[in-house]
């Protein structure tokens, strides 16, 4: 038991963070030291200290602008997408003829587990937005809308005709939908993989595959906030 | 619960972290808001079912680095001498809270930022050894050789106030 007791030792004692062993070994060393002791109580002192100055923070009101940065990220960093794009040497234009079969079947399937009626039909061939996810194209904003939306839109873009298209995402489909006369024609949907277990819904691989073919489709950047509402106000139509 | 409700739910922690590495409350909150913003945008790589708050101190303390780094380079100095003395017409208690915190802020920013970042996480955020170490991806021994360094600097500076 004689030698000393490091200064490490001896706040680590005080901080709680020895076994038992070695914590009965540091009490027995003090007891005959008291100027370990006291180093002891200066350790704690401090904590105690720290505490004082810097809890009353953590009590002030988030300042708003700091929410506002967790509920409305920026619509899109095209950057990262671009590098996603060239790891996966993506797409040179739109997946058709038998992806687009797929996706029906695919989009049809799920369509009868969604609340709100099914967000997708058929009319002529072509795979049409319905229900809540028609609704969710008409009218949300990737930069306004509600960060707990069901459905929710990424980006809205021109594609090389001058067409909008919107990536978008609900629960269990995610895809690209462009404007054709007064309806959103799906050009792209993936089944989004879902885990019931996991309470966090995070973009998947998926996720990144639709940005990826969005990226390759867009003509320039994708629409800012300004320019998706005025947009909307024309009703989504091409230039 | 979604990630960014977490996120919320963090952010009174994330500010008082800030307030102990970055002392001004404006390059605080500037350092929070940096903080959300990468967090965002490499919100696939934190895989659920880990610590957020974990992920989130990594976050910040590496995004305090670098703009230690930059204003280095810039030639700022890191302590802000008049931060932390703009009293208000608070009650007595937050004015008293105010001048500690000026004080203790003041003592914290003359550390060395590896001796600050032990200190903020240990001391101030309530992390175990282990899980400071791992946040700062270094091994026990030197968390625990910079914290002591760190405390006895303060105890210094700070006297029979501590």
């Amino acid at each position: 038991m004689s030698g000393e007791i490091d200064p490490e030792m001896l706040m680590a004692y005080a901080d709680g963070e020895l076994d038992p062993l070695s914590a009965k070994r540091v009490e027995r060393a003090i007891a005959g030291d008291p100027q370990a002791a006291a180093t002891v109580a200066r350790h704690r002192a401090l904590r105690a200290t720290l505490a004082r100055a810097f809890d009353p923070v953590a009590a002030e009101p988030v300042p708003k602008p700091l929410l506002a940065a967790v509920e409305t990220p920026k619509v899109v960093d095209l950057a990262s997408v671009r590098a996603a794009r060239r790891r996966t040497r993506g797409w040179s234009g739109w997946p058709v003829g038998g992806a687009i079969a797929a996706s029906l079947a695919l989009g049809l399937f799920l369509g009868g587990q969604l609340d709100g009626g099914a967000p997708v039909t058929s009319r002529g061939g072509a795979l049409i937005a319905s229900g809540s996810l028609d609704h969710a194209l008409n009218t949300q904003l990737a930069a306004t809308q509600d960060s707990a939306a069901t459905t929710r839109v990424r980006v809205t873009f021109r594609d090389r005709s001058g067409t909008i298209c919107r990536t978008f995402a609900t629960p269990a489909l995610g895809g690209i939908a462009c404007r054709d006369g007064d309806a959103w024609v799906l050009r792209e949907t993936r089944g989004r993989t879902q885990t019931a277990a996991t309470e966090y819904r995070q973009a998947g691989s998926d996720d990144a595959a639709i940005m990826a073919d969005a990226e390759a489709a867009m003509s320039g950047e994708p629409l800012d906030a300004a320019a998706e509402a005025r947009a909307r106000a024309i009703g989504w139509r091409s230039r | 619960m979604r990630f960014e409700d977490e996120l919320i739910g963090l952010l009174p922690r994330l500010r008082r972290f800030a307030r102990s590495l970055a002392f001004a409350p404006a390059d605080a909150d500037d350092l929070c808001q940096a903080t959300i913003e990468r967090a965002l945008k490499s919100r696939d790589q934190w895989q659920p079912g880990t610590r957020l708050d974990s992920w989130m101190y990594r976050i910040m303390r590496n995004a305090w680095i670098d703009t230690a780094r930059a204003s280095k380079r810039r030639g700022e100095t890191f302590v802000a001498a008049e931060a932390g003395e703009s009293i208000g017409d608070a009650g007595d208690r937050a004015i008293e809270a105010r001048v500690e915190l000026g004080n203790v802020g003041r003592a914290m920013a003359m550390l060395p930022p590896d001796q600050r970042e032990a200190v903020a996480l240990v001391l101030v955020e309530g992390l175990a050894y282990k899980e400071a170490a791992m946040v700062l991806e270094i091994p026990m021994g030197t968390l625990t050789s910079r914290l002591v360094r760190g405390r006895e600097a303060l105890m210094r500076t700070l006297g029979e106030a501590a």
